[in-house]
């Protein structure tokens, strides 16, 4: 579990409320903080129409990265006629560098649980999945344990709080690679066939899990509903930034302190990063990492963006998996934009020609930039392929694995030169071959 | 299956069962092989089993008359299709697109691509199977749709009504060009070879190549003759471009092709002198059509066309100006290239032996017309007389009577006779093609004191270039870069000297070679007493005219006659070879004269000749190099060489003086070969859209890096690493050659979702992701039932259907022991068991020895054993079955041990042969007739 930095005074906390609780999985406890309260409302007071009203209102979007509106989603659900629904809470956590959905589950199972059950109650599904890394245990058993409570108390189970419906609730540990946090990669694994994603249209929401719609949220947004419901759509809808309210969680890397920090959205990247303190002793702020591996590289100069879905596309990043690294003056742009490359794609499912041998090739043209062995044409092939490869891609991985190599291109220029035209590495991490004086 | 749902029955016709080949696939049945690749696989494929084929007509316990005609809505097939509930039913609501400007109607729930394929309009694809929704993995199906950011696949998509689509925009097309690029960056793999592509009569260089290193030189033979009938001539003469292209050269040297078909040819006629065997004849040799066909001239296009006229069933009769056959290949080559006993007149051999005629002294023009030959009841005339007419310089001088015409004095001189006062004379020759060779190199021979060869271009641009060293060793001077501008005579004509003047090699002109310009000032002398020109013939056309009229000469003096049809004006008349071309290479000529024999063919058999016009151009191999990944070896071998004799030794003499490969020589050199070549070349869909969408080359790009040779090598924007898989032939009748997939994953889907078997799944994760079996095993170890629908659906050359000839089965009976695997593996029903079949001890679903209950016991002890007899007893027993009282265990208990002697119903003793021989006679008797069951035909 990693370290949960302290917010400043005023910022609201929704998803890491019951930090620092004794015992997260302990249902008195939650009970006590809230916990079941918002179910209550959505079964008794609103009605599944009445909470999917209550979602629009509150302008929730998805925190799994592409901030698609949470209420459309459970809409399409729930107007798709099936015979069965399903409810997946994607709390895998794909990224390596960003524990932010384990170290929700680990400190409040009970936000996440509610919030799977409300989303089952309003869409009319009786099961409902959380899908976990299978090495994150302890997350894994205080779900468990907290199904069980909650099973107990009949806050869910065959007949979830009197309200006549079935909601049963499942852990579901998955393993496998970077790729299961895509969404229609997830419900792949969930049915035990191998982790390859699924062209949409159709959307899982109307055509998902074993063919049925399909409501697939990270577990930070479904453990915002509860806080939605309880404290009234109004209330959410005031904190953040207006086209995305609410907070997010943040794992910040980099500086003095690293640990997942909630935010409400909207925060300059410069206070987010500011949460982490500051540059190692002598150092400087270089370049932000921002979404992951496949994420952005920024330099220091855009510190001032604020950190909402739309804002980050527009430089060139994106929320991703909520990691947001520093990196000081030592680091090589070219060999980081060149790893993070090579890691999207060996993590690649291999399923489409564009992300199997593209992304490879994008890769090596990196890995060409940083040995010194550069092919005339290679900036130019690179814009070109990174085009070709968001034009005729199939999921988001392959359109996200340009990020790193076209952010480092339009932001970091001058270091990329150094490497093609003079043979150097300004940081002094790789070592290009020199070319004769001509080069 | 879609299709068949949604269907009525009476709308299927046979047509759509079995869909039309494409143009070229029936042009590889032609007997004479007219395709890219030719093979049995190539049948294979046609042949597989359709689907629709194999559905069982009716139980077989319900024997049908095979003349009664059972109606369609009437079988329980169709009753079954029709009962269950259509995907979508005929009332689906039809909508509206547009696509491309065009407004189409489709159905609701129709995808895109199902609704453009419905109406005519072609969007390409390598992962869609019809059989099964879309897959979208090769991206190659993107359209544009009005109104969305990415581009979305329109196999997966399904059609809103009015929606605008587009499919051959700018932007798509480059989409899917960079997708092919992607795939070729690593598709370690070739298609066609380009040496078969360089050569210009497209010989399998690989496939003789290939029986040439398992040392079958007959085969090897056949195959070659399938294009060229003359293997030892043409391994003597042939300038090779095959090699230039080798793609060999990038591992170490290009494989000597043309020193190897010559050891075969050799072979061949050292068995037909020693053994008096008939040469192989590459196809059936056609039933006699009664028509005659005469050819006038027999040079190597006239032999080549009279061959394979020969092979369809013609009477050919050969006319021969000359005293003896040969044309430019008897009087043009000298005897120490080509000798002319030993190998011209017995390669010739293979023509007469086919039952050619050929008649000497009888020239065209001078013995007889165009008009004789069709008196005589000549149905075909073709026409390859060559060109035998020397260009001339045009300089002051060139008409003095030491100017030779470098043919002519070849003629004597290949005729071993020593041309007059040659001994001791300064010769200056004048050109750079093989004549030019000939000349200098006899020259030396009949002991001229000093040859100088001169040519205007550059060494490399010179058309004989690889000769030009051997001709200095010989002794010959050679003068590059230098055109005569007049020869010196004195008062009495006798030449003394040539002037020449230098040239600048000026812009390349319409051959890619450079223009030569001459410098002013640079002119100088070289004194001789005998010039010789060669410097390239046209034909003698002097014979158009009474009693030959119709065919013409063209602006170039050459006989006008059609590149594909090879038609003069005059019906029934044919022009072929140099005659038509001008001077070329022997290996030319005998491409136009097999080309020619094909529509002569075509003509003789009262065919359309615009029809073959078609066919031949989807016959030849189309010039497109496919940007793959450039081969890469570890293993160096150097090219054996064919040694030569000495310089000193060979510039006095005829003999031939090269010395040929050893047997061991042939063998390693032919291994060398790297076998660039696919079996699905004709049906790839990878490379038809790799054409269409330009990754390709027409030419091989020259080598930057040493400027010499040309290579495969070529500029695919994203070669980087690429993988080199091997080659799995484990299988019987499956061919798996991972370094060719794609990883569309077809046969992953079609194993799974059709056959249930799921052999194949995407392996391994990134850029190394692989379409194969699990652990690579080979598909023996894995569920396959060998049914080749993977095979079948596979767009490119990954897995293939094995090579096999055999077109039908039949089983022998009286070996048959009746176990039954046959009919249970079958996975098409082809054999089924009979009406009065089963009788036996053991029946496949309850096995003798029961593998399963025998697996999950980890060691036998004689618990278990006992255990496991006893309760096969006990189904036995069950189930009603005999069993053998004398092969139990005395062990078991007693009340089963008499509950199963008990059903043995006095069958007792000695059942298990009783069974088997009793059973036979049934089946065979009764069963055979009634419903075919026991003679089981595979296709």
């Amino acid at each position: 579990m990693s370290a949960i930095l302290p917010s400043p005074r005023g910022w609201p906390s929704i998803l890491l409320a019951r930090a620092g609780a004794a015992k997260p999985a302990d249902l008195d406890d939650a009970v006590k903080a809230g916990a079941f309260e918002g179910l209550r409302r959505a079964v008794r007071e609103l009605g599944p129409d009445g909470t999917i009203a209550e979602i629009k209102t509150s302008g929730l979007r998805g925190r799994g990265g592409a901030g698609h509106l949470t209420a459309s989603k459970w809409q399409a659900a729930a107007e798709t006629p099936a015979k069965s629904r399903y409810v997946v809470a994607n709390g895998y956590g794909a990224d390596p560098s960003a524990s932010t959905d384990r170290t929700l589950i680990e400190t409040d199972p009970y936000a996440v649980i509610e919030g799977v059950a409300i989303a089952a109650f309003t869409i009319g599904a009786e099961t409902g999945y959380v899908s976990v890394r299978s090495t994150a245990t302890s997350a894994i058993r205080g779900l468990e344990v907290a199904i069980e409570a909650a099973t107990a108390r009949n806050f869910i189970g065959e007949d979830a709080l009197g309200s006549g419906r079935r909601v049963e609730i499942e852990v579901r540990p998955v393993q496998g690679a970077y790729m299961l946090g895509e969404e229609t990669v997830l419900l792949k694994a969930l049915d035990g066939k191998r982790g390859q994603p699924e062209q949409r249209p159709p959307h899982p929401a109307t055509r998902g899990f074993r063919n049925a719609p399909t409501v697939v949220q990270n577990v930070q947004t479904l453990a915002s509903v509860p806080w939605i419901l309880r404290n009234k759509a109004k209330a959410f809808k005031a904190i953040g930034f207006g086209e995305a309210p609410g907070t997010i969680l943040i794992d910040i890397r980099g500086h003095e302190r690293s640990g997942v920090a909630e935010v409400p959205l909207g925060t300059p990247l410069e206070e987010i990063l500011a949460l982490g303190g500051k540059p190692a002793k002598g150092r400087s702020l270089k370049a932000l990492v921002v979404g992951g591996p496949t994420g952005g590289i920024l330099p220091a100069s855009l510190l001032a963006t604020p950190y909402t879905f739309e804002d980050l596309r527009g430089v060139g990043a994106h929320v991703g998996s909520g990691s947001v690294i520093a990196a000081d003056d030592r680091a090589c742009v070219v060999d980081l934009a060149r790893l993070l490359t090579r890691f999207a794609a060996d993590e690649a499912c291999g399923k489409t020609i564009p992300c199997r041998i593209g992304v490879r090739r994008i890769a090596e043209i990196g890995e060409r930039l940083s040995a010194g062995t550069s092919r005339g044409g290679d900036v130019q092939l690179l814009e070109d392929l990174c085009a070709d490869v968001v034009g005729s891609a199939l999921c988001d991985h392959e359109r996200l694995a340009t990020l790193p190599m076209l952010s480092s291109l339009r932001y970091f220029r001058d270091e990329l030169d150094a490497h093609l035209l003079r043979g150097e590495c300004p940081a002094g991490v790789c070592r290009p071959i020199r070319l004769g004086a001509t080069a | 299956m879609t299709d068949l749902i949604e269907r009525p029955p009476s709308e299927v016709t046979p047509a759509e069962v079995t869909p039309a080949e494409p143009g070229d696939r029936t042009v590889a049945e032609h007997p004479m092989g007219l395709s890219e690749t030719t093979g049995p696989n190539r049948q294979e494929r046609a042949n597989l089993p359709r689907r629709l084929d194999a559905r069982p007509e009716s139980r077989p316990d319900q024997p049908i008359k095979r003349d009664t005609i059972v109606p369609m809505e009437d079988s329980q097939a169709e009753r079954l299709l029709t009962t269950q509930s259509p995907q979508r039913p005929q009332s689906t609501p039809r909508i509206r697109i547009e696509v491309d400007g065009r407004v189409v109607e489709g159905l609701e729930g129709q995808t895109i691509l199902e609704v453009c394929r419905d109406n005519g309009i072609e969007i390409p694809t390598l992962c869609y199977e019809p059989k099964l929704p879309g897959f979208g993995a090769c991206r190659m199906c993107v359209v544009e749709v009005e109104g969305e950011e990415h581009p979305p696949i329109s196999c997966s998509r399904a059609c809103e009504d009015g929606m605008k689509v587009q499919t051959q925009t700018e932007d798509i097309r480059r989409l899917r060009r960079t997708n092919l690029e992607l795939i070729f960056s690593d598709h370690n793999a070739y298609c066609l070879p380009p040496c078969q592509n360089k050569c210009p009569s497209h010989i399998d260089i690989p496939g003789f190549l290939k029986q040439n290193a398992e040392g079958n030189f007959r085969e090897s033979t056949r195959i070659f003759k399938r294009t060229i009938p003359f293997p030892s001539v043409l391994g003597r003469v042939c300038p090779a471009p095959c090699e230039d292209h080798c793609r060999r050269d990038e591992v170490d040297e290009a494989i000597a092709i043309r020193d190897s078909h010559r050891y075969a040819g050799d072979m061949v006629i050292k068995s037909m002198l020693d053994e008096n065997l008939d040469p192989p004849i590459p196809f059936d040799h056609q039933p006699a059509t009664g028509r005659r066909a005469a050819v006038i001239g027999s040079g190597p296009a006239g032999m080549a066309a009279a061959y394979y006229l020969l092979l369809s069933g013609h009477d050919v009769t050969v006319f021969e100006r000359d005293p003896a056959p040969g044309g430019m290949l008897r009087y043009g080559i000298p005897q120490y290239r080509l000798p002319k006993v030993e190998v011209l007149e017995a390669e010739y051999e293979s023509v007469t032996r086919l039952g050619g005629k050929i008649v000497c002294n009888q020239g065209l023009g001078t013995d007889f017309t165009l008009d004789d030959l069709q008196y005589q009841g000549f149905d075909a005339v073709v026409i390859a007389i060559g060109c035998y007419d020397t260009n001339t310089l045009g300089i002051p001088g060139e008409d003095a009577p030491e100017v030779l015409d470098g043919l002519e004095y070849l003629r004597t001189a290949t005729l071993g006779l020593p041309y007059p006062n040659h001994k001791g004379k300064r010769v200056v020759v004048i050109g750079g093609g093989f004549t030019s060779m000939d000349c200098s190199r006899t020259s030396i021979r009949q002991g001229a004191k000093e040859v100088t060869l001169v040519y205007r271009r550059d060494m490399k641009d010179m058309p004989a270039s690889n000769e030009v060293h051997e001709a200095i060793e010989e002794g010959v001077t050679a003068i590059f870069q230098a055109g005569p501008v007049r020869v010196v005579t004195d008062k009495d004509s006798n030449v003394t000297g040539v002037e020449f003047i230098r040239m600048a090699l000026g812009a390349p002109d319409a051959s890619g070679r450079r223009r030569p310009e001459p410098a002013p000032g640079t002119e100088f002398t070289i004194p001789c007493d005998r010039v010789l020109l060669a410097i390239g013939q046209g034909p003698e056309l002097d014979w158009i005219g009474p009693g030959s009229t119709g065919p013409k000469a063209t602006k170039n003096k050459r006989l006008q006659a059609d590149a594909v049809t090879f038609e003069t004006g005059r019906p029934g008349v044919f022009g072929t070879g140099d005659v038509r071309v001008g001077a070329a290479t022997v290996v030319q000529a005998i491409a136009e004269g097999r080309r020619a024999a094909y529509a002569v063919d075509a003509f003789l058999r009262g065919n359309d000749l615009s029809t073959i016009r078609a066919r031949q151009t989807l016959a030849e191999p189309q010039p497109e190099f496919l940007s793959i990944v450039p081969f890469t070896a570890e293993v160096k071998e150097p090219r054996y060489r064919m040694k030569a004799m000495e310089a000193e030794e060979r510039n006095h003499n005829y003999v031939e003086y090269e010395i040929p490969y050893s047997r061991e020589e042939i063998v390693a050199e032919s291994t060398r070969c790297l076998q660039c070549t696919c079996e699905a070349i004709g049906y790839c869909d990878l490379r038809r859209l790799g054409i269409e969408y330009g990754t390709t080359l027409t030419t091989l790009e020259p080598n930057p890096h040493d400027g010499a040779g040309l290579r495969s090598v070529n500029e695919n924007r994203f070669t980087g690493i690429n993988h080199d898989y091997v080659r799995d032939d484990s299988h019987a009748f499956i061919l798996r050659e991972p370094s060719r997939c794609i990883d569309c994953g077809r046969c992953a889907q079609v194993c799974a979702e059709v056959v249930g078997a799921a052999c194949y799944d995407f392996m391994r994760i990134g850029f190394d992701t692989l379409v194969t079996t699990p652990l690579d095993m080979s598909l023996n170890d894995t569920p396959c039932v060998s049914c080749g629908r993977c095979a079948e659906t596979c767009p490119t050359g990954a897995l293939m259907p094995k090579p096999r000839v055999l077109q039908k089965y039949e089983v022998d009976e009286s070996r048959c022991i009746l176990c039954g695997i046959c009919v249970d593996a079958c996975p098409y029903d082809a054999l089924r068991d009979g009406g009065e079949f089963e009788l036996a001890h053991s029946s496949r679903e309850e096995p003798m020895i029961d593998l399963m209950a025998m697996a999950q016991v980890d060691r036998e002890t004689e618990v278990t054993y006992i255990r496991k007899e006893r309760d096969w007893l006990q189904r036995a027993i069950d189930a009603g079955r005999y069993v053998q009282s004398d092969r139990l265990l005395t062990v078991l208990p007693a009340n089963l041990t008499r509950a199963a002697l008990g059903n043995g119903n006095g069958n007792g003793g000695n059942g298990a042969n009783g069974n088997g021989t009793g059973h036979g006679h049934e089946h065979g008797g009764s069963s055979g007739e009634s419903h075919g069951g026991s003679h089981a035909h595979l296709k």
